[in-house]
Formats: structure tokens, sequence, C-alpha cells
């Protein structure tokens, strides 16, 4: 029965564990720039790893070694948000405009109709694309 | 020729003495008339407990300053002035931009031609400042330069006397032995042995690097625990951003709302806000690209993180940690007006 339950756990935490680095991985794909793009990064770190990770601590049982996973868990929760402030302000230093819902906003509601929208919003697109 | 103008910020360092002679030296090559400018900023509100002898240090530092000054000028035949100034008395100066608008501010009123930098320039008590002041100085327009100056090798920062370095070693031996024994075997008396050995070195050469700032008998081990609390609640939180953005990225119209937001954090110095930014960068939907001081320039994925950041419960809870309970109680940053949306212009 315990052995039944540890397995199963052990299986849903490994499921969620890859659940989660696949979104982040559609989500560095599907996202526009490279602002955004860090944040769904961390989410490999965080969910990603962390599951994974409580999946080898359930599979291993009640050992030293369990410790080993909690300690790497705790340094990539040091490592990951300092490596996503180090991109980002990168990014920052090297001058890459974020790209704001702002722009988005601005380019889909015009409040005269003067400018052309449709260009801003592709214009927008592209800056994204080029930083990305 | 008008006369030039050199403003000198100080504070007591090893290397003051030779700023100020670098400072007269450049200054009487170029032209003969000068007017110095001796500046000591203060980081505190002179209103604080140590207010007033940390006003009369600093004027004992322009004292001492201003005869090296008129040591220097004497064996030249310059017209020379000097003038001493204690600012930033009625304010809390807390990081580099602070300090940098005091000094812009006292440049435009005296119409200051060039500032000399001491490399050693620390006003407060807390790290050096020159790296992030220069930054600012850049940013405001500043023209400054650094003194060449001779300084000699920095060894232990040491700081308070025979207990605190006891609490610091202290403190380093058991944090060492314990990770070494997590790593080893507890019950196997080799390991217990070494790591006792391992422990001692490391406690007696990177103790003062360890901790640059006085430990509290109490404060310190109650701030651990109240941090191993607050761990369980940054987890809930991550889990709950992981889930909204995993949601939003899943999406097929992907409704994401990208906005670059200043927050004003109520936490200061190095350890609270560095817990905090990492905090926010750990959750996603919200990652810290500025941390300047205080103000922490944050993008911010979807209007939930944005709206969560806002509400400050993780600044909350940082405060929790290290300011205890009463800490937590303030109003979050949006009811305190300490938020903005900003262009992505402005990174």
């Amino acid at each position: 029965m315990i052995d039944q339950l540890q397995f199963w756990a052990v299986l849903l935490c490994l499921a969620f564990g890859l659940f989660f680095t696949f979104v982040s991985t559609v989500g560095v794909l599907r996202l526009p720039d490279v602002y955004s793009r860090a944040h769904t990064a961390s989410q490999t770190d965080t969910l990603g790893a962390g599951l994974s990770l409580a999946a080898v601590a359930l599979a291993l049982g009640w050992e030293s070694t369990t410790i080993y996973t909690v300690l790497l868990l705790f340094f990539v929760f040091l490592t990951n948000p300092t490596a996503a402030h180090a991109i980002a302000r990168s990014a920052a230093e090297s001058g890459i405009t974020p790209l704001t819902a702002e722009d988005e906003l601005e380019s889909e509601t015009p409040d005269d109709g003067t400018s052309a929208p449709g260009d801003t919003a592709v214009n927008a697109g592209e800056e994204g694309g080029d930083h990305a | 020729m008008a006369a030039k103008r050199v403003l000198v910020p100080l504070s007591d360092t090893v290397t003051v003495r030779q700023t100020v002679g670098y400072a007269v030296r450049a200054a009487l090559e170029e032209t003969d008339t000068v007017e110095f400018h001796l500046v000591a900023a203060l980081p505190y509100d002179a209103a604080v407990p140590e207010g007033r002898s940390l006003t009369e240090d600093a004027e004992q530092l322009l004292t001492r300053t201003e005869n090296w000054v008129e040591e220097d000028v004497d064996d030249t035949d310059a017209t020379v002035e000097i003038e001493t100034a204690v600012v930033g008395t009625n304010e809390y100066l807390f990081g580099p931009r602070d300090f940098a608008e005091v000094f812009e501010a006292y440049a435009t009123s005296h119409d200051i031609d060039r500032i000399v930098l001491d490399p050693e320039y620390q006003p407060g008590q807390t790290a050096q400042l020159i790296q992030p002041l220069e930054r600012e100085f850049d940013a405001l327009g500043l023209p400054y330069e650094e003194a060449p100056v001779d300084r000699p090798a920095r060894h232990e920062r040491l700081i308070g006397g025979g207990t605190e370095r006891f609490d610091q070693l202290f403190a380093t031996f058991w944090i060492s032995y314990g990770f070494y024994l997590i790593l080893g075997d507890p019950t196997y008396p080799f390991d217990l042995v070494t790591g006792a050995a391992v422990a001692g070195i490391v406690s007696i050469s990177l103790a003062y690097v360890t901790f640059t700032f006085p430990l509290g008998r109490l404060r310190s081990p109650l701030r651990t625990v109240r941090f191993a609390l607050y761990i369980p609640y940054l987890l809930y939180e991550i889990v709950k951003a992981n889930l909204a953005i995993s949601v939003v990225i899943l999406r097929p119209s992907m409704p994401i709302e990208p906005v670059l937001t200043r927050v004003n954090a109520r936490v200061r110095g190095g350890l609270p806000l560095l817990a905090l930014a990492n905090s926010i960068t750990l959750t996603p939907g919200t990652l810290t690209v500025r941390a300047d001081d205080q103000r922490l320039i944050v993008h911010t994925l979807i209007p939930g993180a944005r709206d969560d950041l806002f509400d400050g419960a993780l600044e909350r809870a940082v405060r929790f940690v290290f300011h205890g309970r009463s800490g937590a109680r303030i109003p979050t940053p949006r009811e305190r007006d300490d938020t903005e949306i900003i262009g992505g212009d402005d990174v």
C-alpha cells in the first residue's frame, strides 16, 4: 500500500515537473522579447526542477542522500533569480527597450484618426522580434 | 581667469589625505586661484540619536582637511579659498543616488567646476559607495574624477570588539560545521573530527568576510527561524504564479500585458533587499530588471502578477523575516503611492 502510494506520488511529481518544463519551453518560444522570456525561463528552475527533485526525494525515501536534493533545490532557488536578473539587467544596460502593453494599446486604440494604427502595431512587433 | 571651484566629498578613510593632496596639486597645476569646497555628507538625519556625534565627527574631519589644504598650498603662491560644509543633515541618505543628488545640488548652487572623488569614499557604516556613486554622477552628467592614490591592502573588515568577533566566529563555525555534517555522516567519528578542523579553519579565516554586520544574539537566530517560516510561503507564491503564467502561455491568444513598473520598497540594506528582489524574480510574472537601492524596476508580464506586486505581500513577508511581526504591518506599496508604471524607455 505504502509502496503503491510512493510510486504514484513519484509519478505525479515527475509528470507535473515535466509539464512545467514543457510550458516554460513553449513560453520561451512564444513570448515576444527577452524580458518576458526571462519570466518563463525561471519556471523551469522553480517548479520544473522543484517537482523533479521532489520526485527524486520521494523515490529515495528517508535517506541521508535525500537531504542533498533539498540542498540542490535551495541552491537552484538562489542562483536562478540571480541569473534571471543578470540577463534582464544586461539587456537593459545594452539598451533593449522592453515591449510594453502601452505600445500595443496605443496602436490598437488610436485616440485620433491621424496616426495609422496598423503601421505602429507592425513596427512594435518587429522591434520585439529583433531584440529577441 | 575666474577662480576654479573644486568639490571634494569627504569621509574618514585611509586615503582621504592623499585625495585632498591630489585635488590641491591637480587644481594648482591649471590655475592659481582656486576655491576648495570640502563637503561631508551625513547619511542620517541629524535628529537621530547618534546624529549629534556624527555631525561633530564630520566637522572635525572638515577642520582636519582644511588644515591639510592650507599645508599643501603654503609653499605655493596661489590664492586659495576654502569652504567647508556638512550636507544631508535634514534628510536620510539611503544610497548612491541620494548622495549623488545632494552633491549635485551643492555643485549647482556653488557653481562647481570639477569633483574629485576619494576611491575609498564611504560615508555610511555600510559598504563602499564609489562605483554606484560614479554611475549616478554619470547619469546626472556631473564631471568627476577619481584621485589616484596608493592604498594599503585591505585586511579583515574590523567591526566591533571582542564579543562581536566571538559571535561571528561562533556563528561561522557552527554553520560550516553543520553544513559539513549534512554532506558527510554525523555518526561517523572521522567526519566529526575533520569537520571540526575544517570549520575551525573556515571560521578563523572567513568569519569577517561572511558577516560584515554585527550579529544580535537573539535577533539573528530569530531571523533564521522566521526565514524558515518564509520559505513555505514563498513556495506557495511561486506555485500560484507558475499556474497563472502557465495558463496565459498555453492559451492560444496568449493574453500577456507586459508593463514596466517602479516600486519603492520599504526594505533597506543589502540582505533584505537581496531577499526581496530575488523573491520577486523567483515568482514568474515579475522580474527585477534593476535594483537601484530601494527603487526596484520590475518587469511584469500579466495584470495579476502586477496587482500582487503592488499589494506588496512579498515585501511584507521579507519585512517580517527581518523586522518581526510589527515590521510587517505597513501599508501596501499601492496605498503609500510607491508604485509607478513607467514606459519601456526608462530602463
